[in-house]
């Protein structure tokens, strides 16, 4: 029996990507009889000596959010870490439980309005772990997992090695891409990325932020906090990230079911300009002096905001989505084939 | 209370005592606590380790024990003490913040190595 899996190495994308970060489906690990700790471990032997940072896949029956409070298909339901086929027992994986419906949540979580449509419609949703899947993690750790030289963080989107203190993101759309065979951009995240990833929205079990108690950020706040500063927290880092036309489609899918950002939706450079191209409207006056600091500082104001534009249709928008979003100046656009390898694992 | 507490100078020489004692040409190492100037451990733990020491040196084809003290939770949390210092030396000010370290696991020393015995409780629940 194999475990089929597939994996970006450590030097692809030109020498880019800096860490082997590997992407196992749940269906090949049903398919192979393995739990999905067993599944990393198998991994882990098929690496020898090598390490890697680990996210469990479900692409069929799933449902995420991401750090802008858009829905998702399919989703991250496990991370790992491993190094030489060791996994920290206390620290090393981290399963992610499906969170269930409530009407609770989509009053507290306006965001959520988006899973009750087609075709996210009764998907299961995983965004951050349960109390239980935490174990005995403590309040400083984050959601993330560790074992020897790599750090796997924010349920399996930004990884680590800790040892040559290299990094790489993947925002979800960007893992979405790889998992379906499409293209990806790969290149420096950049200031108005560094920015986007910390416009969150509250959320209890959140990928990042968020346990039993809603998050402290709100939509229209900053979770960096860090004024001018923000726009260079992860700015000279790579990152794989679907192309803008696929953010675009996504994206407009909140917008079209009236979700507003800064108030609903997070107010990254990213959904803002999606919103002032489609027509939709902003919650200018909700978003936190902090966060205006921080957009400004990537030439995004309230008067640009509010200046007289014209509107686009849904398909015009995606087809200018690379004029539209701003991000990622200089990213190469791959296919996923190009920069991620099938492999196969003994179990 | 100075029973069950034991001073950090001290471990250190307990710890080079334990290593040295079947073997004085054994030799020893101690690393992972050079920022912790001053500090009491706690003395059961002390004995347990040089006892641990102690059964490690009974291997003749040991040569040399080194010692590594490493954060059983790999994500620490740190205070940040920002202070604004005045020209005769003294602080005017101080501003605190979190900063969570994330450091390599305790696997990295364990690469390679064929047996891996671990004796340490459980003091997470």
């Amino acid at each position: 029996m194999k475990l089929k899996y597939r994996i970006v190495p450590q030097g692809a994308a030109d020498g880019i990507v800096p860490l082997n970060w590997v992407f196992i489906e749940k269906k090949d690990i049903e398919a192979a009889g393995l739990t999905h700790l067993e599944a990393c471990f198998a991994v882990g032997k098929d690496l020898g000596d090598d390490c890697a940072a680990i996210d469990i896949m479900d692409m069929e029956d799933a449902v995420t959010v991401t750090s802008d409070g858009i829905v998702a298909p399919g989703a991250v339901i496990g991370v790992a870490s491993v190094d030489h086929g060791l996994i920290n027992p206390s620290y090393g994986y981290l399963n992610i439980s499906p969170l269930p419906y409530s009407d609770k949540m989509i009053e507290e979580e306006p965001h959520m309005r988006l899973w009750l449509t087609e075709p996210y419609k009764g998907k299961t949703l995983h965004r951050g772990p349960s109390k239980e899947d935490r174990g005995n993690r403590g309040a400083n750790n984050e959601n993330m997992t560790m074992s020897g030289r790599i750090a796997n963080n924010n349920c399996g989107s930004e990884v680590m090695n800790m040892v040559e203190m290299t990094e790489i993101l993947a925002p979800y759309f960007g893992m979405y891409q790889i998992m379906n065979d499409g293209e990806v951009i790969i290149g420096v995240a950049g200031p108005e990325v560094s920015v986007g990833i910390g416009m969150v929205v509250s959320e209890r079990h959140g990928r990042i932020f968020g346990g039993v108690n809603l998050g402290s950020y709100k939509a229209g706040m900053t979770a960096h906090n860090s004024g001018e500063f923000a726009k260079t927290v992860k700015s000279d880092y790579p990152a794989i990230c679907a192309p803008k036309p696929v953010l675009a489609e996504y994206t407009l899918r909140a917008l079209d079911i009236d979700l507003v950002p800064g108030k609903d939706i997070g107010c990254s450079p990213a959904v803002l300009a999606l919103a002032k191209a489609y027509g939709k409207p902003i919650a200018l006056d909700n978003i936190a002096p902090r966060a205006w600091v921080e957009l400004e500082s990537v030439g995004i104001t309230r008067e640009k905001l509010e200046a007289p534009a014209e509107i686009l249709s849904r398909d015009e928008i995606i087809a200018k989505a690379d004029e539209i979003i701003p991000g990622m100046p200089g990213a190469k656009t791959y296919k996923a084939s190009d920069i991620c390898e099938i492999r196969y694992a003994e179990v | 209370m100075k029973l069950m507490h034991t001073r950090l100078p001290d471990f250190y020489s307990k710890a080079e005592a334990a290593a040295k004692k079947r073997n004085p040409e054994t030799e020893f190492s101690i690393s992972g606590l050079e920022n912790v100037k001053t500090a009491k451990l706690a003395s059961l733990r002390v004995g347990r380790v040089e006892d641990e020491i102690m059964d490690i040196t009974e291997d003749e084809d040991v040569k040399k024990v080194e010692i590594v003290l490493t954060p059983d939770n790999p994500e620490t949390l740190y205070t940040v003490v920002i202070k604004g210092i005045q020209e005769d030396g003294t602080c005017k000010k101080v501003i605190l913040e979190n900063m969570m370290l994330s450091a390599p696991t305790v696997e990295t020393h364990l690469f390679g190595v064929k047996e891996i015995i671990d004796r340490r409780s459980n003091m997470k629940k």
